[in-house]
């Protein structure tokens, strides 16, 4: 209740400053590249002499209000020149700002000037930027530009060991992030069970990962919320660009339809086939593709509208016999409207769908499973006055879950068809939340979130026994699955589960220095949807299972404080961030629990909770040949899943225990040096502890095979975890009249060979009929070489 | 449908040509010793079923190579009308009977008496369908010339059923069905092994099982060999039976008490 109190006195106890007498006058408009007409988003527009400002929004437009007369005005961004300009304001103001790259200097040396770094005067925090340009100068493994693997360099984020899929943020699973491309739900990032992510970098635009202080306008996953969106496409000219590397090629066209007004950019992206395979006559096959479309078109200086689809597959396919598709395909159609000068709003309507398809022929039977998601959002910006501003919007989706379609191949298939029931839910929201200055050196971001989440009826439901899906037989002290009553239920418009909750929001900021200021932030998220997965990593075949009946919504609280903090003239930064979150709700799967095509998935679920706390440090050098990061995370994250009843054991004998992907020390250095015009240089250095695990305490002997007994899970740890990766870009004299462009990226992943475990297993040599531990290394030395060009 | 995580396991495995394995030495914590009991009664088709077997011993430390047996126990086995079989230790922790009465769906229960505590589990004698045929096909594997055997039956209709194979070359393997996605059909059990070669003699038994032991193997299963372990493993645990401690609880035993009917075939490869 605290919290809400708070948040009140928020909205009652700071007055609202009088309005001057003077005439007040909006300033408004949208900030773009010179060269392409991209719209430019987070770009600073600052009133130096006043000491207000205002950052552009997704869509690059901006808002302030400003007394009548001259003014100075001052725009920065990421790689381009800053632009200062007189103003003359004497009425409502409309300006379109064009910003031009630093870079395209072609005779000096470019010295990147990076500001990835949090605004210290702003009451964001544990937020996460990278630039796709420093993105794509990182070592990467094969040479393959990764977006997710790159934002694993910065605190809070890790991953359950190399290969795996997803990312794990402050703690959290994998399935807690809201992954969203321009502003579409992605269900699975990864291609290749988490080699790479699904993101063409070429496309990307901007991306932003909040970790915690995750402003109202986010909802429905309670870790994190990567934020990524993707280009327009060149509205002055046309251009292309690609890359060939080791593992996949890509190229991206994009260009004016109509000049100025409309644009267009396709980007394509495949892996090679026999990928990995080392016999070239082998009828098997292993590749990924993607696919990135936008089309946009500006009606006026007041409406816009933008189309965009990403459409992405994985493609297994083992001898004929057994064949394996899955992918996300997204559309969304966006329509930006500025209502008034102080008034901006975005309507986009969302289609997004995640397939996995499986056939095995040896058994004559298809699998198809998949999630489908129709989202209407409406969002409001709305610049009430000089650091005051307000959002807030509406969202709507409507969600169809197939968790699996089971069809006989062949006439003499021993398969019966069999699917298991459709499910149905509709979760909605509405938000507010409020950024104000309340003095020069305090500003605040408090809002709230009403979400709501009804599940549909659907074909048929479960019923128990005493309401009990899971049974505890206190003889064998083991979990059963109940067998479900099966009950048709009524038609789909029937509401058999609600659940309503209230989302309260708050960050503050405290600049109570010359460039160093204090953040605290607090976050309530609840998350509705559920992947039911009882590995340590996701696979692609997880199901996911919306909240119901037998399954409740998980219910998270973060609370967050940093110190921020710019050293000798921005040139260096320091963020230091404590955290603590606890879930409600979060499930566990009994022992034994099978999870593929199980219509009563409830009958194996346990509900628990989990926490996690942690200290991270992240120390930047902005300017200079020699710039990067220096990143350390502590932490812990744990779960818990006690019995139900005083009698029952819960799991893990009901104690605590250590996630799967936990990491207590987490340190990783990334540098950049630039040698002159033609060579820059890149090295990072990864240190970690291991893995949470758990190895066997003893074994026994049944029907002559040997079987583990093990004792508290995850209670031991894998070796700790180094590595050593260098890069060198190489980039051709540039010619002014030459049009196409290139540049050579060469690369070492773990640079000394560490043999890094990736596990450590226990079996039984059968030849030898003892049993040993097996490490499992995955990457070596691996060099790369990629080529990639423009024009 | 678990052969799916671990085609998936094995195809990330293989796919990174770079992965390497090697045997490392993990120094490891101990736990006391319990009692576990192997009790498979198994009673072939047209057979009288009257010899019978139960194998007890203790669990140990990790590495350690021989299973230590138990030799002191009592063991009995009576039935639901009373009747009771007694068990008398052989040799290494064998105990046997040679009057056994078995009967299809009647309820048993194990009696073990082991250092003054009393252990029992019950269980049903499960029936089992006779085998149809058994058909060789050659594209298994990776490479898709495997040799592949299918051990043909026809699972009876609208009754829930699970089936137990094992299939004996050089050494046995396991595989357990359940008739979820394949009731009243005729249906297959599956084997193929890089070691299958013309002239091999296989020997194929299916035996019925409850739904209680085939979520015991079900679990057994996922806990040894090369499922464990990495971002696919599933959640360690320790595979407990329904050998239940009547003394005390809390040193409880592993193993499982189970009786099936069964069927035998063997197959010449050509």
């Amino acid at each position: 209740m605290a919290i809400y109190r708070l948040l009140l006195s928020c909205f009652l106890l700071f007055p609202i400053p009088t309005v001057n007498a003077q005439e007040i006058f909006t300033l408004s408009g949208t900030v773009s590249d010179k060269a392409s007409n991209e719209t430019l988003i987070g770009v600073n527009v600052i009133i130096p002499e006043r000491n207000t400002g205002v950052v552009t929004n997704e869509y690059g437009f901006f808002s302030l209000k400003l007394p009548e007369g001259s003014h100075m005005l001052q725009i920065s961004y990421l790689g381009y020149q800053t632009n200062s300009r007189q103003i003359e304001l004497h009425q409502n103001t409309r300006i379109n700002i064009q910003m031009q790259q630093s870079s395209e200097n072609l005779d000096e040396i470019v010295i990147t000037e990076d500001v990835e770094q949090t605004d210290i005067r702003s009451p964001e925090m544990s937020v996460n930027k990278l630039s796709i340009n420093t993105i794509q100068k990182l070592p990467a493994v094969f040479g393959e530009v990764d977006v997710v693997r790159s934002l694993l360099l910065l605190p809070g984020v890790s991953n359950a060991g190399e290969g795996s899929s997803g990312f794990n943020v402050r703690g959290g699973a994998v399935d807690q992030n809201l992954i969203l491309l321009d502003e579409a739900t992605i269900f699975n990032s990864s291609h290749l069970f988490g080699l790479f992510s699904i993101f063409n970098p070429d496309a990307i635009k901007d991306l932003k990962l909040y970790k915690g202080g995750i402003p109202a306008k986010f909802g429905g996953r309670v870790s994190s919320v990567l934020d990524i969106y993707q280009r327009d496409g060149n509205s002055r000219e046309f251009k292309a660009q690609g890359g060939i590397g080791v593992i996949s090629s890509r190229l991206l066209a994009e260009g004016p339809l109509i000049k100025d007004k409309s644009s267009f950019l396709v980007g394509g992206r495949s892996s090679y086939a026999h990928l990995f395979l080392k016999l070239t006559d082998n009828p098997n096959s292993a590749y990924f593709y993607d696919l990135n479309t936008k089309l946009n078109y500006k009606v006026n200086n007041n409406n816009k509208f933008l189309f965009s689809g990403y459409f992405g597959r994985d493609v297994f396919n083992i001898n004929q016999n057994f064949r394996n598709s899955y992918g996300n395909a997204v559309f969304n159609l966006r329509w930006n409207h500025v209502v008034s000068e102080n008034l901006f709003s975005n309507l986009s309507l969302i289609y997004s769908d995640y397939y996995y398809g499986l056939t095995l022929d040896f058994v004559e039977f298809n699998w198809d499973s998949g999630i489908k998601n129709f989202n209407i959002k409406y969002d409001l910006n709305h610049y009430i006055r000089d650091g005051f501003k307000l959002e807030y919007g509406l969202q709507n989706t409507y969600y169809q879950f197939q968790p699996g379609e089971i069809s006989p191949t062949t006439a003499t298939s021993g398969i019966n068809y069999y699917k298991l029931d459709n499910k149905y839910a509709v979760e909605s929201a509405a938000y507010i939340s409020a950024e104000q200055e309340l003095t020069k050196t305090v500003s605040v971001e408090y809002g709230a979130r009403l979400s709501a989440f009804l599940r549909l009826g659907q074909k048929n439901m479960n019923f128990y026994e005493n309401d009990q899906p899971v049974i505890y037989n206190e003889a064998r002290d083991i979990y059963q699955e109940a067998t479900p009553v099966v009950k048709p239920t009524a038609n789909r418009d029937e509401v058999i589960a609600s659940f309503f909750n209230i989302e309260p929001r708050f960050a503050l900021a405290y600049n109570f220095a010359e460039n160093q200021s204090v953040k605290v932030s607090y976050n309530r998220i609840s998350q509705y949807l559920h992947l039911i997965s009882n590995t340590s990593s996701p696979t692609p075949i997880d199901v996911w299972a919306p909240s119901g009946p037998y399954l409740e919504p998980q219910l998270l609280d973060q609370v967050a404080v940093g110190y921020f903090r710019s050293i000798d003239k921005e040139h260096y930064s320091l963020e230091i961030e404590v955290f603590y979150k606890r879930i409600k709700n979060r499930i566990d799967y009994i022992d034994g629990a099978n999870l593929i095509a199980n219509n009563a998935i409830e009958t194996v679920i346990l509900n628990g909770r989990a926490r996690a706390y942690g200290l991270e440090f992240l120390l930047k050098k902005h300017k200079g040949r020699l710039n990067g990061w220096l990143s350390y995370t502590l932490s812990r994250s744990q779960q818990q899943t006690p019995g139900r009843t005083a009698a029952e054991s819960g799991i893990n004998n009901g104690a605590w225990y250590n996630a799967s992907f936990d990491r207590t020390h987490d340190f990783s250095i990334t540098s950049s040096y630039t040698l002159n015009e033609k060579w820059e240089l890149n090295a990072n250095f990864i240190f970690q502890s291991g893995l949470a695990t758990t190895y066997p305490v003893g074994q026994y002997e049944y029907a002559s095979m040997s079987v583990p007994i093990y004792a508290s899970r995850n209670s031991n740890r894998l070796p700790a975890y180094h590595r050593l990766d260098v890069a060198a870009t190489y980039t051709p004299h540039l010619k002014k009249d030459k049009r196409i462009k290139s540049s050579w990226n060469f690369g070492i992943y773990n640079l000394y060979n560490r043999k890094n475990a990736y596990s450590i297993t226990f079996s039984e040599n059968v030849d030898e009929q003892r049993n040993e531990a097996t490490r499992l290394s995955l990457f070596g030395i691996i060099p790369s070489i990629t080529y990639n060009f423009h024009f | 449908m678990k052969k799916i995580i671990i085609i998936v396991t094995a195809f990330i495995t293989i796919m990174l040509s770079s992965s390497c394995e090697d045997v490392v030495e993990i120094n490891l914590d101990q736990s006391k010793p319990r009692l576990v009991v192997e009790a498979s009664i198994e009673w072939l088709k047209n057979t009288q079923g009257n010899f019978q077997s139960v194998k007890l011993s203790t669990t140990s430390d990790y590495y350690e190579e021989e299973a230590p047996a138990v030799t002191t126990a009592r063991v009995q086995i009576v039935d639901s009308e009373d009747h009771v079989f007694v068990f008398n230790h052989v040799s290494d922790g064998i105990y046997q009977n040679s009057y056994f009465e078995p009967q299809l769906n009647m309820r048993y229960q194990l009696q073990v008496e082991y250092k003054d505590e009393v252990y029992t589990a019950t269980e049903i004698f499960v029936p089992v369908v006779d085998l149809d045929y058994v058909e060789q096909t050659e594209n298994g594997g990776f490479n898709g010339e495997q040799i592949e055997l299918k051990a043909y039956y026809t699972d009876p209709a609208n009754e829930t059923n699970y089936y137990l194979f094992t299939f004996k070359d050089e050494k046995a393997s396991f595989e357990i069905y359940e008739d979820e996605f394949t009731d009243g059909n005729q249906i297959f059990g599956y084997y193929s092994n890089e070691d299958i070669e013309p002239g091999d003699e296989i020997y194929i038994e299916l035996a019925g099982i409850s739904r209680s032991y085939y979520q015991y193997l079900f679990l057994l299963r996922s806990q040894i060999g090369t499922n464990a372990g990495g971002p696919f493993e599933t959640k360690p645990a320790t595979v407990k039976g329904n050998v239940v401690n009547q003394t005390n609880k809390e040193n409880y035993a592993l193993g499982y008490f189970r009786l099936s009917q069964v069927v035998e075939t063997s197959y010449i490869v050509n």
